[in-house]
């Protein structure tokens, strides 16, 4: 009886696998395709940037320096895999105004055709004790990482809509799936992007476009470096129970999921992990709390 | 063997069971407490304000429109249980600006001591399809629903942590567990208070301070009404897989959930399912329900899945009837 009950489910868990690419979305062709990556002058941005134009796409970069996007527009073509691709460099802040996110695009498509995969990648990060960090941070994050993955998906969607075709990629970050200490200012930023994609798929999926969310560990990143100056203890030493990612790698992974047993087991094994955050939390708490009444009493 | 496997599961579950209120918060006790909501003059948030004034508790209610204010205290005081409580208002906007919200939370303090129990309920809501809703609306929503709650819960965070004590409760929303046609511009901002929720645990637990998210359904309210006149009609056929609670029903749990210091507060068996679902990564702070999460889990993915797959189906059923319409137009 239990074995007729085994064979059918394993029955049924392949005929679920044959089926799976009957619904699964075509994958995307990169050779030839339009990629717009913003915040593409450098860190995760710029190494999806190499990726796509390796396997053959049309890049646009967009991002603020002037500079910094020259400089990363002569790294991406030493990359070149024919003579006709281009790499396009535009200079804006992608959270300051719409108008301007939508007419950058529109001179975008203008010279590359349409966007196909458009990579929100701009963002920034910001630790400290929530009632430390900077009071104005908190609308500073959101407006980057939040309104500037906004506009320009807003920008493109109506083409990406009447095409039947299309690519939006979010980045997220693992603190976009759990809140840690010191996060305050930037784990919302990144549970927003979650909350705005899994919203704008389920309105674009009959429209053959697909979103994808992007969850990143902490990766060698400049923007990485920066964050890590001003990192509390607590932060830094709840990070090292997972290792630093190198941008190349996070990079492909991302470009990859761009062209579902487990879950109650790694529910137990999430909490047993909370528990040893939350050990770390009180500790560095108590230790702060001896060296102070230790400073009092000398 | 299995007899013997099974007792051991049987007699490990009680011993949590009992082991469990030891790792509990102790609940707070409302008699004599400070409240402060947070658009407390309509909906959910006066709903709230009025469970936590039965039983005993000082209120003080925050919102823009100072009448609106004043109509609520009036509300609120039939209710009153002894001599002594106030119902405090104070009018203005908590996303503007983070050094007029820190003065105004300074003298409610000053007026009704420390601040036990902090509620931001503040929060509109804007619903359309992504193209389609004013581009303004984004910025705007997320100030009022996240900026909002973020600048009155750091200005009493500090006492809070001074005092050992405190209850802080973002009022999210099922929006903020899951996205939906139409939310593009409201679920990210339910979602970011999770977020924030989350992290803010994770640095104040050692100081016996509790957070709590509350992710009410569609509830009967003036904000609900008007939400609901703009709704595309995907959303409204996707919303009535689940119906519309009363606001005192939310405000009942959601209070319970408060004084408990449970990090999720759910509403109802849809609700219930939801967040046994999306528990994530996020805090408990009961063993029991960390079972119930474990064991569930699975399940509920499945029966989520199913969910998805009848409101995609929705979705392009509307988009085709919007198309095949659109050509009869052109032909005649």
């Amino acid at each position: 009886m239990l074995l007729l009950a085994a064979a059918f489910v394993v029955g049924f868990v392949l005929l679920l696998y044959m089926v799976s690419p009957l619904i699964s979305p075509k994958p995307l062709k990169l050779p030839g395709a339009h990629v717009v990556v913003t915040g593409g002058s450098s860190g995760i941005g710029k190494c999806i940037a190499i990726e796509c134009y390796k396997q053959g796409a049309f890049i646009t970069l967009i991002a603020r320096d002037e500079n910094k996007l020259l400089q990363t527009k002569k790294e991406i073509e030493k990359y070149s895999v024919n003579d006709k691709q281009v790499v396009l460099c535009i200079s804006v802040d992608v959270s300051k105004d719409y108008e301007q996110v939508e007419n950058v695009l529109k001179q975008a498509q203008e010279k590359l055709g349409p966007v196909d995969l458009l990579v929100n990648c701009a963002g920034t990060s910001v630790t400290g004790k929530f009632e430390a960090i900077e009071v104005n941070s908190f609308e500073r994050l959101m407006a980057v990482n939040y309104l500037g993955s906004v506009y320009p998906s807003r920008a493109v969607i109506s083409t990406m809509k009447e095409r039947r075709m299309g690519r939006i990629v979010f980045v997220s970050s693992q603190a976009g799936q759990l809140g840690l200490f010191g996060y305050t200012a930037y784990s919302p930023t990144k549970f927003a992007l979650r909350g705005l994609a899994e919203a704008l798929q389920m309105e674009v999926k009959p429209y053959n476009i697909y979103i994808t969310v992007a969850y990143p560990p902490d990766t060698d990143t400049p923007g990485f470096a920066e964050e890590s100056k001003t990192k509390p203890l607590e932060t830094k030493l709840i990070s090292e129970t997972s290792s630093v990612c190198q941008a190349e790698q996070v990079a492909r992974v991302i470009v990859k999921d761009a062209i579902v047993v487990c879950m109650g087991i790694f529910r137990i094994i999430g909490l047993f992990y909370l528990g040893s955050f939350d050990s770390i939390v009180r500790r560095c708490m108590m230790q702060r709390e001896k060296s102070e009444s230790t400073d009092k009493t000398e």
